[in-house]
């Protein structure tokens, strides 16, 4: 809904700003102020948000009426916007559908743009068109040459190396039809370029070709102006904010690069345990067919790692087509960021110089020349967007980057879970049977003697199969450091017999446990002759 | 379980420490070794206290004389093996060192575990050498030593690719020593490729510990997603570290498996002394065939087959009737014991195989069911590092959400 005031403009907002006039401070334009004065109530009425009527039909910012600051303070207000749901948005833009087309000339891949709309620049409900890569390369560099003030989003590499990668292989063009789609959206969520006429033509033109071959000469009026910034102007004094963004941009780069080179590495190393893991499964596969008893036993954990693997496998699949993908992006979004950054420091350069120039005049004209104003107005301008656009993907890259990073964290609970699952399901069959076993072993009625060892050992062992599980299921801390006089076998054992439970055995002993206790407690049971109630397992349920 | 003059009724053993020595060896050189203190308990009966009994110092060497004197004694026997003498089967971290304290401590365990074995053999227990191992520290080497146990080692055993031509070895055997072959091959197999897997799970941790480094560097630059980065950025630090302990517990698992590789070898050994009994059976068996023949074509004066004695005889005239006499009469004594000789070595070679394979019977269900142990426990491991990863990802996503 329509909020409270609007927030101040930005372009009175930095101190730097202040210091110099501003030609049309005080002017009646409406948009100067806070939000009182508001366009015909009329208008207002009919939408939610009266801003919208500050556009024409043709399209982006109005052309030569509105002050230079309509456009930041048409962002100010629709800023607002950001923090709607989707059931307020009036555009809609969605890329899918990709499909091959094969012609003499070349191969190449078309996506289906989908808008849904209920702008008034928009004369259908709803189009639907097909477009290429090339043209997505052109929207771009429309739009960067009309609103070179604002930030453009990025689009996915243009150029593939031929022979490493499949340019029609599914994965790569399910990876840019996703870039793709982020792209167009992007432009969609922005205040101003989704109102460019460029993108209109992009999304509803049937035959996009013959609008490039027209050349649109429609920019806008700052837009026209900053086209023409002769370059070559040294910067005084960059303000301190934007200075800060450059900084912060450079070290942020800087960061992504090396998360990118980590996440390389990782999928490098997990491909390279995937490749050890498809041979180690196998070998319990071969083990299995020499045994009999051990035969269905070695046959699951062959299976088991075989399920891990897979899972191993569309973890790494999904890190290189949904991760580092979206990394990449963004180290090019702030690439072109820095380059507008750039564009606005030659405008305040050349406004600057021609400052000067005007002071050293000496001429006692009270009011500054013309086009001094005019760069002043640019700059002033390019300050305002810029500023409201850094704003706006400040809050977006925090959005993706949250999405991105949870996302990673996500696949590999997957992947886990995955594996656990696995591994829990193969516990039973390796138990049951030996249960089973032991049955009937006792059934085969062998010397009393030998059936109550083996009675006795298997309770043993389901006993240090059960501790350990439970052991190693719990979140235990590790490291008890244990005084050289006992061994930790000789520890374990002594709990046990003072009948200490279970949870208060260390993990890092459980190992130990495991290996040596089941021996041991054979030998001494064998050697007190069977007489097992000296010691007595904690919670078994006794014979 | 039988009562017997060295009162094992109730004891328990440990190889409880190690410590490195230093001493002079044969030659008079100075060499750096390992001694493992061995306790012996007695445990008594009413209230379940244990008594040090006996506690001595041991080195590696002392145990495998130990194991060779029981290989010789107890032929049909399916002897447990050693930990083994040098580290194999290492991966990158793990250090091939015998001096390096983590496989000290393994083969702490290892030796530990073939004392216990030893112990909980029914025939192998009563073994008074092996009660002196435990309790006599001095002298034993010599007590051994006295037993001339290697003289009745039987060279030919050690020669591994020696192979007897056996007519009619026991089928069940030959299957046992192709099984054993198999089971060798395979463990190690297994041993190896595991090694490597432990390795790259290794790297892949370990790069994970870069993330902590970079998301705290980020996270400097950021306001409101610094804190998230932060913390995410030390729970994966946490996942980097704990891969040293799951590797560690991997050790055991992999110490399991090769107990049974080097069990396989003694299983192998018991087929060979088969053959070799066998082999001496027919070999006694075919010289006394022999013996009876000669002695027959001697009585009645038919040469049958080709003889030296036959040629020479020919060649130089017949002997007299009282040295054929003499012949016959030493042929016939010679027969005679060999018929006692063939008797007894049938007897002792059926005797052999029964007990051999009483003994392989009680190996194959002990086998069985140390390895499903050992399969589960890996299970139990690898279940554990699931939980572990799920939680610590877990956590990186809570901080993640709050980014």
């Amino acid at each position: 809904m329509s909020g409270g005031p609007p927030k101040a403009l930005p372009s009175t907002g930095p101190q730097s700003l202040r210091d110099m006039p501003h030609p049309l401070a005080g002017s009646s334009s409406e948009e100067a102020v806070g939000g009182d004065s508001t366009p015909s109530p009329d208008l207002l009425t009919a939408r939610s948000f009266g801003d919208k009527d500050l556009i024409l039909p043709n399209g982006g910012t109005p052309a030569g009426t509105a002050s230079p600051a309509s456009s930041s303070s048409l962002l100010n207000r629709l800023q607002l916007d950001d923090d709607m749901d989707g059931e307020t948005r009036d555009l809609f833009v969605t890329v899918d559908d990709p499909k091959k087309h094969v012609c003499t000339m070349e191969t190449y891949i078309t996506y289906r743009i989908t808008t849904k709309s209920t702008r008034v620049e928009f004369d259908l409900p709803e189009y639907s068109v097909r477009r290429r890569y090339q043209d997505f390369d052109w929207l771009r560099n429309k739009l960067e040459e009309s609103q070179p003030t604002h930030l453009i989003p990025p689009l996915p590499e243009k150029f593939v190396v031929k022979g490493v990668v499949d340019r029609f292989s599914e994965e790569f063009v399910e990876t840019r039809r996703k870039a793709l789609d982020k792209f167009l959206k992007r432009i969609t969520d922005h205040p101003v370029l989704s109102f460019n006429e460029h993108f209109n033509v992009f999304l509803t033109a049937k035959d996009l070709n013959a609008h490039k071959k027209q050349g649109m000469a429609l920019l806008t009026r700052v837009g026209e102006s900053v086209k023409h910034v002769a370059g070559g102007y040294k910067l005084r004094n960059r303000p301190l904010e934007f200075a800060a963004i450059g900084e912060y941009l450079d070290t942020f780069a800087l960061k992504l690069g090396t998360i990118d080179r980590i996440a390389q590495r990782i999928i490098k190393e997990e491909i390279e345990y995937l490749v050890e893991l498809r041979e180690y499964g196998p070998v319990y596969s071969t083990w299995s067919a020499l045994e009999g008893e051990l035969a269905e036993p070695l046959e699951g954990v062959s299976a088991c790692i075989g399920n891990c693997s897979t899972a191993l496998e569309e973890l790494t699949d999904d890190m290189t087509e949904d991760f580092l993908p979206v990394l990449r992006e963004y180290i090019l979004y702030s690439d072109s960021m820095k380059s507008v950054l750039k564009k606005r420091d030659q405008v305040q350069a050349e406004y600057e110089t021609k400052l000067e120039a005007v002071a050293l005049k000496k001429e006692e004209r009270p009011k500054v020349p013309a086009d001094v104003e005019k760069c002043q107005d640019r700059m002033e301008c390019f300050n305002a967007d810029l500023k409201a656009d850094m704003e706006r993907w400040q809050n977006n890259k925090r959005q993706d980057f949250r999405q991105l990073l949870m996302g990673m964290a996500d696949k590999n609970i997957q992947y886990y879970e995955k594996c656990l699952m696995a591994w829990e399901s193969i516990i039973p069959l390796l138990q049951e049977k030996q249960e089973a076993k032991d049955d009937s072993v006792e059934k085969k009625g062998r010397n009393a003697k030998n059936s109550e060892h083996t009675v006795l050992t298997h309770r043993i062992s389901s006993f240090v199969t059960e501790l350990s599980l439970l052991i190693k299921a719990s979140d235990w801390v590790p490291h008890v450091h244990l005084s050289r006089q006992r061994s930790p076998r000789q520890v374990i054992l002594g709990s046990l017999e003072a009948g200490v439970s279970r949870q208060t055995l260390p993990t890092r002993l459980c190992g130990r446990l495991a290996h040596s206790l089941r021996p041991s407690l054979q030998s001494r049971m064998l050697l007190e002759g069977g007489k097992g109630d000296a010691f007595s397992p904690v919670g078994t349920t006794p014979g | 379980m039988t009562e017997n003059n060295f009162s094992l009724k109730k004891i328990e053993i440990s190889v409880s420490e190690a410590e490195k020595r230093t001493g002079r060896n044969a030659m008079n050189m100075q060499e750096t070794y390992t001694a493992y203190l061995i306790e012996t308990r007695s445990v008594e009966h009413n209230d379940g206290q244990s008594v040090l009994t006996d506690s001595l110092w041991r080195r590696y060497s002392e145990f495998e004389l130990l194991r060779n004197y029981l290989l010789v004694y107890y032929p049909h026997i399916v002897v447990p093996p050693l930990p083994e003498k040098r580290a194999e089967f290492v991966w990158h971290k793990l250090s091939a060192d015998n001096m390096d304290p983590d496989f000290v401590e393994r083969r702490r365990i290892g030796l530990e575990n073939f004392l216990l074995r030893v112990a909980s053999h029914p025939m192998l227990c009563r073994d008074k050498i092996f009660y002196l191992f435990l309790t006599q520290e001095g002298n034993w080497k010599e007590t051994v030593n006295e037993t001339g146990f290697q003289l009745k080692a039987d060279s030919r055993l050690k020669a591994l690719n020696a192979t007897f031509r056996v007519k009619n070895p026991d089928k069940r055997f030959i299957e046992l020593k192709h099984y054993s072959d198999e089971l060798q091959s395979v463990i190690s197999h297994l041993l190896r490729v595991r090694a490597r897997v432990a390795d790259r799970l290794y790297g892949v941790y370990k790069v994970h510990g870069n993330y902590g480094r970079v998301f705290s560097e980020w996270s400097a630059i950021e306001k409101e997603m610094g804190d998230g980065l932060q913390s995410a950025g030390h729970h994966m630090d946490v996942y980097a570290s704990s891969i040293d302990d799951i590797l560690e517990d991997e050790e055991h698992y992999a110490d399991q498996l090769k107990e049974y590789l080097f069990y396989a070898e003694a299983l192998r050994a018991v087929c060979r002394k088969h053959e070799l009994m066998q082999y001496d059976l027919e070999m006694a068996a075919q010289d006394l065939a022999s013996k009876k023949q000669q002695c027959e074509e001697l009585a009645t004066g038919t040469v049958r087959t080709f003889s030296l004695k036959g040629m020479t005889t020919k060649l130089f005239g017949q002997e007299t009737p009282e040295q054929r006499e003499a012949r016959i009469k030493m042929l016939e004594e010679q027969i005679k014991e060999g018929e006692q000789q063939l008797k007894s070595k049938n007897l002792e070679g059926r005797e052999f195989v029964r007990n051999a394979w009483a003994d392989i019977e009680r190996f194959k269900e002990q086998k069985n069911h140390d390895l499903k142990e050992a399969l589960i426990s890996y299970a139990v491991m690898q279940i554990s590092m699931c939980k572990k990863g799920i939680q610590v990802w877990t956590n990186a996503k809570e901080c993640f959400s709050k980014m």
